[in-house]
């Protein structure tokens, strides 16, 4: 009896503690898998680098709304301190979107890891790594799985650290730097695996995708870019075996997840070598696509290439959105992406066919339409020439890694895009050429803009290009962020700026210190909605009371 | 019935307590104080090239490596190619075994020691120093690949015609250019290829823009445009007077000096492109 009351005490202790001891200061906690969702995350929790597995970047969160933006102030912003110029790169850069877990916002810069109290900006903890290589252009932030958080670094180890303490757990190796790949990718958790991309076009390598055991770091599955020998499906794409070994196809974004279909979605990067196509004459195959693989396998099931025989570095890893719609009275499971070749795709995401496969900024020269599938058809005549081949998407591409978004309400899609023209040019004529072997020159009328796009037609809806050029100020940055208080919040010139996402009017702007870096994200804590942006080195929290 | 479902409430509960007493034991131990300036040393400033930018690892030795050339093309090239991308023996550039060199110590065992089963001899004439330069000539082959920030544009022009430039000139440009006088020396002036045709293309000069600001109560002002955004305008007259508007109260007309490059650009073929490059070249 006594034993039995004990039990009872304890349980009701135990019940009581996370709220009674924890009160209202943040105390690092795992995370509930229940949170991960396809859509519609929990209001105090973003749980992943999207917030929930669809990319959509969407939240249900209504509180700061049209009719209240005037009020919206800085809560807290944190600098990083003491951590000088990273190599090769200079002041370090926030580009990470935090996850928000228990009142503990986790996020990061290449070799740092950050806990900041999610309520007050304070430091928990950090956890500083040294590379011994690897390249330090970014960081998207880490993945969590209950109590423990992982990271990649710039050398390819793959971290597991205690989220109430920052302490290293175990660290494993899943690149190599010497081969100069590079490891920049917020892990995603799906089910019991973790899955990480690899970035690393410097020296003709293979790219590839990879699940990992959550508690033991252990490889489970690794899918590789291209086909492993002449012969297997996709091969007939490449000339020979040697030029699938080093076909490239990078996979350093985070893709996206269907629980039902069982199916993660994930872009591909550029072919290698990059801008010469002469060693590699096919599709290339599964290089610049969007595939479908099984989590559990990590085997495909289907692909959509965006850009195929890709000579111009036209990565497309951007986020492969994933959202449901009726069209013609029939409810679809889509899928859209603004790719960086400049195409605009809207998928059925059970099977990869297109609804949707058109230009969304100039007209995509380097193409001479779609086939029957809705690949676009690159034209022989635009690839990189060595006197120059100049196309009408600027070199680096119609958009980048900053992610879009999609709002249920107003079904559209939001993408930054840069617009203008570039020159391509082929520096290797040989027959075998290594490396970029060319390169990119020349940004003519070039020009940032935020365009929302129509996903049944893939008509523009509407277009703010800002005022002014970079020298005087201006420009759009960052990435996009809906919600269900009718905005849409990206960066515009130093500031954060809510849009009207109906029709692209500004509502409302925030300056910081330096232009949006990363994705803005948004949730609730002590039912007050907080919108999280960095700006360069610092992390920003805003909420309608403000200090 | 009761008491197996005791046991395994009181199973649960051990569960529920150790979890509680995680949160109370290992509660924010800060791994690092607030002042994260005592934590990490400050770094020293980088150089910022693409070497470093592209974590690329040791530089190679380019004094060894040019020593390197010749016993290379003496001893090497005839398996392994001229530039090491590899013959009828393996392509070194991208050679794992290469990439994980940093200094000759693996190459290095290769050379001296052979590769009897893959057909490789030991080279047993080759002293250490030798090796070293052979090792140090290979990695710049793999620098020169994997540095795209080395990559240079031709110095020459292979395509285009000079006679197709001048009539597209003519046609399209002479109402605002001459070649006898803003352009008569412009192929001095950009003698690289690349550099002229991008001057042709979209000729921006850099640096803040002269700007008409209509206020709202109608006054005009004319300057040069410190700051412009979708949020602030800032110009400076040609008096020397700064003023701030919020941009959407206001007119701001700049005047657009490139149209005329701009209504250009879509209609361009790379031949156009390129004859245009080849006639302004000969502007001397």
């Amino acid at each position: 009896m006594k034993l039995r009351i004990l039990v009872i005490v304890t349980l009701v202790l135990t019940l009581l503690t996370p709220t009674v001891l924890l009160g209202q200061s943040a105390k690092p906690r795992g995370l509930d898998p229940k949170a991960l969702t396809l859509f519609h995350q929990p209001a105090d929790t973003w749980p992943t680098y999207n917030g929930d597995y669809s990319g959509r970047r969407f939240s249900d969160l209504s509180q700061i709304n049209q009719t209240n933006i005037a009020k919206l102030k800085v809560a807290w912003a944190y600098k990083i301190t003491g951590i000088g110029p990273l190599r090769g790169i200079g002041n370090p850069v926030i580009k990470s979107t935090p996850l928000m877990v228990n009142g503990v916002l986790y996020f990061t810069i290449p070799d740092h890891v950050f806990a900041v109290d999610a309520r007050t900006g304070k430091e928990l903890w950090r956890f500083d790594f040294e590379d011994h290589g690897g390249h330090l252009l970014g960081q998207r932030g880490v993945g969590m799985y209950g109590n423990w958080i992982y990271f990649l670094t710039p050398d390819g180890w793959f971290i597991s650290l205690d989220s109430k303490t920052g302490k290293e757990r175990w660290r494993k190796k899943v690149a190599d730097e010497k081969l100069q790949y590079f490891t920049t990718m917020s892990a995603v958790i799906v089910k019991n695996h973790v899955l990480i991309g690899v970035g690393g076009d410097a020296m003709d390598v293979r790219g590839y995708l990879e699940a990992r055991d959550p508690e033991t770091g252990e490889q489970q599955w690794r899918w590789w870019s291209e086909p492993l020998k002449m012969g297997d499906p996709g091969s007939e794409t490449w000339p020979n075996q040697a030029s699938m070994d080093h076909g490239g196809g990078m996979t350093w974004l985070p893709g996206t997840y269907d629980p039902d279909l069982n199916l993660i979605f994930w872009g591909t990067g550029n072919t290698n070598p990059v801008f010469a196509g002469q060693g590699r004459k096919g599709a290339n195959l599964y290089t610049d696509a969007i595939v479908a693989l099984n989590p559990d396998t990590g085997k495909l099931v289907w692909y959509f290439q965006a850009s195929p025989h890709d000579t111009h570095d036209w990565d497309n890893v951007e986020t492969p959105v994933l959202f449901d719609m009726i069209i013609d009275g029939k409810p679809r499971k889509l899928l859209a992406q603004a790719a960086r070749c400049g195409y605009f795709f809207v998928l059925d995401r059970t099977n990869g066919r297109y609804l949707v496969s058109k230009p969304f900024t100039n007209t995509a020269n380097w193409s001479k339409g779609i086939d029957q599938r809705g690949q676009p058809i690159p034209d022989p005549d635009k690839e990189p020439k060595v006197d120059g081949s100049m196309v009408d998407i600027p070199i680096n591409g119609a958009t980048n890694w900053p992610p879009p978004s999609y709002s249920p309400l107003t079904h559209l899609f939001y993408v930054n895009a840069s617009e203008g023209y570039g020159v391509a040019y082929l520096y290797d004529t040989s027959p075998e050429p290594e490396g970029y072997a060319g390169g990119g020159s020349g940004t003519f009328d070039p020009r940032s803009s935020l365009i929302a796009l129509d996903v049944t037609t893939g008509n523009i809806k509407w277009k703010h290009i800002p005022k002014g050029e970079g020298s005087e100020g201006g420009g759009i940055s960052g990435g996009i962020l809906t919600t269900a208080g009718n905005l849409l919040f990206t960066g515009d010139s130093n500031r954060l700026a809510a849009f009207n996402p109906a029709d692209g009017a500004i509502l409302w702007s925030q300056p910081l210190n330096t232009r949006v870096s990363n994705g803005p994200s948004t949730w609730t804590l002590d039912n007050q909605q907080h919108i999280v942006v960095a700006a360069g080195d610092t992390l920003y929290a805003l909420t309608l009371t403000g200090e | 019935m009761l008491k197996t479902s005791t046991i395994l409430l009181s199973a649960t509960s051990i569960l529920c307590l150790t979890a509680a007493l995680s949160y109370i034991n290992l509660e924010p131990v800060l791994a690092h104080s607030q002042e994260p300036d005592q934590q990490t040393p400050t770094r020293t400033a980088p150089p910022r090239n693409s070497h470093d930018f592209l974590g690329l690892g040791p530089a190679p030795d380019i004094a060894a490596a040019k020593l390197g050339e010749s016993i290379y093309k003496e001893n090497c090239a005839t398996c392994h190619g001229p530039t090491a991308r590899g013959a009828q023996g393996p392509n070194l550039v991208r050679s794992v075994l290469v990439l994980h060199d940093e200094k000759g110590e693996e190459i290095g065992s290769v050379i001296k020691n052979g590769r009897p089963q893959g057909g490789m001899p030991a080279f047993t004439n080759l002293n250490d120093t030798q090796i070293y330069d052979i090792a140090e000539y290979i990695h710049l082959q793999v620098e020169l690949a994997a540095n795209r920030g080395l990559y240079t544009h031709s110095d020459t022009i292979t395509s285009g015609n000079s006679e197709k430039g001048k009539t597209f000139f003519a046609a399209n440009c002479a109402t605002c250019h001459s070649i006898t006088g803003d352009l008569a020396t412009i192929g001095t002036r950009y003698p690289q290829p690349a550099a002229m045709l991008a001057r042709i293309a979209w000729p921006s000069t850099r640096g803040p823009r002269q700007a008409t600001v209509t206020t709202n109560d109608g006054k005009k002002l004319t300057g040069t445009l410190i700051h412009y955004d979708d949020f602030e305008t800032t110009l400076r007259t040609d008096a020397g007077v700064t003023s701030t508007w919020s941009t959407p109260t206001i007119n701001v007309d700049i005047p657009d000096k490139l149209a005329g490059h701009r209504a250009l650009l879509p209609k361009y073929t790379d031949d156009d492109l390129h004859n245009l490059t080849r006639y302004l070249m000969t502007l001397k």
